[in-house]
């Protein structure tokens, strides 16, 4: 455990002691990106040794249950354990543990090959692991509902609103169940950056929108109609933080069960748009 | 030829005039009369940060106007507190950069900077608290855990002491304190497996004059704080990397010490680990111990008691009261007797879920559920505290104490690890609970009663320090890179300036040149200086 040590120590680092002082750091330089040589996940010493896989659980909580859930069956990132029930080689997982997956919340890492290593060991270990998502329902009818209802506010590639987070790549940022929760209760978790405003202003004009910034003095929103707008807090009447999002709840009077079938199952397919001009 | 004999006669008359030491013993003893000096970590030798200046008030702080801008050009956070001398500021910055300003117009006067190894052990980055100064010498400690004397003129190196083997995890971030003919400073690295301790050197020959251990040997008073017939000790941490104080009527310098190592799993290191986490009482002469009062006996939640130990002289219950004046990472603010180390008052001062009280035995009275193990426990305040490296301020003209405070909590995780030379030995991490909404504040407490007199919110949680003026301002930087102007006594917003980045350890120092009174604040990698429009 002489390595799996320092991960996780690496880890706690990142805010520890002389520790806000890493945090200047961390502002002002931001984590040189690691080169892959080779195949680093090849003969991992880690895999199946008691140890490394107790230092790797400590690991994935730190680092990756927020997202990935405690029992990596997925919250807002995928559902690992159906990741893990695919054909999906180490030499894959660790690509993505170290590049991250660019066009989604998951970020790069600069942490020490081994440390990866650790956490491929306990990934592997996972219980059970469930059968891989496929993509179901009709995604013809997905596309259709999600131009109808989705569309004004979500981006796809170079179309669509903005008030709301671009979707080009959220088939592979979003596992199914958290689409479905996102769709049907999309209060209960809103993105930094696309937090509730109303903003009132001293004439009461009332201006809602989403918080993109915010100081002492001053907001910064994206309003309904998709326009930026910076205010001075002491210009307004009122701020008022709302708990919910601007996006309605899709309750299965809104949508049936059929229809949210159909609609995810297109969504699961949106795996980046290609915008290189040739 | 005779004008040219005129100018060399001037020019020796006029190294006459200069010769002898720019600042001296008394001067550093002086503080901060010299209104157009600062030139200890604190201001002072009390840590109070509160100016005697008074051209910027209340009524007029909020034409307060940017003068200059030194961008430094590297990577990196200023946390230093820059020196200033004779309309020059000296200032230590990231990767053991240092430079001499022109105080008046923000231009570099010269630059140093050390060529630092590629293998260096830091948690935290290369940052640098500042310079001591003593004589025409500059002394600063660096990243690789030297401690350099600088010629104030020039940059140049004129001793260069190792004070501990960088390759093992040993590091240095202090800005020293110098005391009468010593410069005393401290090691850093406790998530290194490494055992903290101060030392004092001859500010002439760099030779060592003495060390103290941070933690105790088997064989010294406290040992028995650790676990037996173990080595647990020689990789107990009690980091050292904000600058203490010093009381001259006692003769006393008194330093905060880091948390013991390793950070989180407790069964590592059974017992108080003294003297970790811990404030202590040292004579300035020999280093020994006078007193020490131990804040978190076995600490598990990393909190360091590196903050500043403020002296005060209160009247408490009709008695005069030298104290010393403590708001602690673990979340209490502590009024102590600084002649014996007791508690005299001690609450806290952000959320505090760990402990319920201090007990009259002057230890905290724990509550149950904030071990951390391998499943986590919440503990608020986090592992950053309720506040930290940052500067407090004490204005004895509003008997207020002035601190940035930290709402925060955090998952504390533990679990035993083996202690290999070189690599970070922390048993533990950290994550932030999800739905956690942390947040800031700027707190004025009465240091007597504990009561919190006023609160200035911050929507972010902010690392900037605090300075007081005499003329009743307060000034500290929020969390989203604002410098702001407060009246002391109410706590009303008077002036505010967005620097573009967060301010850290220093909320803005003060001095005088040519009849004007400037507000200098590090943020980012840059020095911004502001002043009052000339008439």
């Amino acid at each position: 455990m002489t390595r799996s040590g320092s991960i996780l120590v690496a880890l706690a680092l990142v805010s520890a002691t002389a520790g806000a002082a890493r945090l200047s750091a961390g502002a002002a330089q931001p984590p040189q990106e690691r080169p892959i040589v080779g195949n680093p996940a090849a003969n991992n010493p880690h895999l199946g040794k008691a140890d490394s896989i107790r230092a790797g659980m400590a690991l994935y909580r730190i680092r990756c249950a927020d997202c990935h859930g405690m029992d990596a069956t997925g919250y807002r990132g995928p559902d690992l354990t159906a990741l893990l029930a695919t054909d999906v080689s180490d030499e894959r997982l660790f690509h993505t543990l170290r590049k991250g997956v660019p066009g989604t919340e998951m970020p790069s890492s600069d942490d020490p090959d081994d440390d990866l290593l650790l956490l491929i060991a306990y990934l592997r270990k996972l219980a059970t692991p469930a059968p891989a998502e496929k993509t179901v329902g009709n995604v013809e009818n997905g596309a259709r509902l999600f131009g109808a209802q989705c569309a004004s506010c979500h981006r796809v590639g170079t179309r669509g609103g903005r008030l709301g987070p671009d979707l080009s790549r959220v088939g592979v940022a979003r596992s199914r169940a958290a689409l479905v929760r996102e769709i049907r209760t999309p209060g209960e978790w809103v993105p930094p950056t696309f937090e509730t405003v109303t903003l009132v202003t001293k004439d009461g004009q009332r201006i809602r929108g989403a918080k993109k910034n915010e100081d002492v003095f001053s907001i910064q929103v994206m309003d309904t109609r998709e326009r930026i707008q910076g205010y001075q807090k002491a210009n307004l009447q009122e701020v008022i933080y709302e708990k919910g999002s601007l996006m309605p709840a899709f309750a299965p009077g809104r949508l049936s069960d059929s229809d949210l079938n159909d609609l995810v199952g297109y969504l699961t397919t949106l795996r980046g748009v290609d915008v290189l001009v040739r | 030829m005779r004008a040219l004999l005129m100018i060399l006669i001037g020019s020796v008359t006029l190294a006459a005039q200069t010769a002898g030491p720019q600042v001296t013993s008394q001067d550093l003893l002086d503080g901060l009369k010299d209104p157009t000096r600062w030139l200890t970590y604190g201001g002072d030798y009390s840590g109070t940060r509160n100016s005697p200046l008074t051209q910027i008030t209340p009524e007029n702080v909020n034409q307060l106007s940017a003068q200059w801008t030194f961008q430094t050009g590297t990577l990196g956070s200023f946390q230093t507190t820059p020196i200033v001398a004779d309309g020059v500021i000296y200032a230590t910055g990231f990767n053991n950069n240092a430079w001499a300003i022109d105080a008046r117009s923000g231009r570099q006067i010269w630059r140093y900077r050390r060529n630092l190894p590629d293998d260096l052990k830091l948690c935290c980055g290369a940052v640098n608290r500042g310079f001591g100064v003593l004589g025409e010498r500059l002394y600063m400690t660096t990243a690789d855990a030297h401690l350099l004397a600088l010629d104030m003129k020039t940059g140049g190196v004129l001793f260069d002491v190792e004070l501990a083997d960088y390759h093992v995890g040993y590091s240095a971030t202090v800005a020293p304190l110098v005391v009468k003919d010593k410069v005393i400073v401290g090691i850093a690295g406790a998530e290194y497996g490494i055992r903290g301790f101060i030392d004092a050197f001859d500010a002439q020959t760099g030779k060592k004059a003495w060390r103290f251990y941070t933690v105790a040997g088997p064989d010294e008073p406290g040992g028995h704080t650790w676990p037996k017939d173990s080595d647990a000790y020689k990789r107990g941490g009690g980091s050292i990397w904000v600058t203490g104080t010093y009381d001259p009527q006692q003769n006393l310098v008194f330093w905060g010490t880091g948390n013991p190592g390793p950070d989180y799993y407790s069964s590592a290191r059974e017992g108080d680990n003294l003297y970790t986490a811990s404030l202590v009482a040292l004579d300035a002469d020999t280093g020994k111990l006078r007193w020490h009062y131990q804040f978190t006996p076995h600490d598990l939640h990393d909190w360091d008691s590196t903050q500043v130990p403020v002296l005060a002289d209160l009247t408490i219950n009709g008695q005069p009261r030298k104290t010393v004046l403590f708001a602690n990472r673990n979340g209490f603010f502590y009024t102590l007797d600084r002649v014996t180390g007791k508690v005299i008052i001690a609450k806290p001062f952000v959320e505090t879920t760990w402990a319920k009280e201090i007990g009259a035995d002057g230890r905290p009275v724990l509550l149950p559920g904030h071990l951390p193990d391998e499943d986590g426990s919440k503990t608020c305040p986090d592992l950053g505290g309720g506040t930290n490296f940052f500067s407090p301020s004490y204005d004895p003209n509003t008997h207020l104490f002035y601190v940035t405070a930290r709402e925060t909590c955090a998952t504390y995780f533990g679990y035993d690890q083996k202690f290999t030379v070189g690599d970070q030995y922390t048993g533990g991490a950290t994550s932030r609970p999800r739905d956690q909404k942390n947040f800031g504040a700027l707190r004025a407490i009465d240091p007597v009663s504990h009561e919190r007199k006023w609160e200035f919110r911050y929507p972010s949680v902010s690392a900037s320090g605090v300075l007081t003026t005499a003329s009743g301002l307060v000034f500290a930087g929020d969390g989203d890179g604002n410098i702001l102007a407060f009246d002391s006594r109410t706590g009303k917003n008077l002036w505010h300036y967005l620097l573009g980045t967060q301010i850290r350890s220093t909320g803005g120092t003060t001095y005088m040149v040519d009849g004007r009174q400037y507000l200098l604040v590090p943020s980012g990698s840059a020095l911004t200086a502001f002043a009052l429009p000339q008439r």
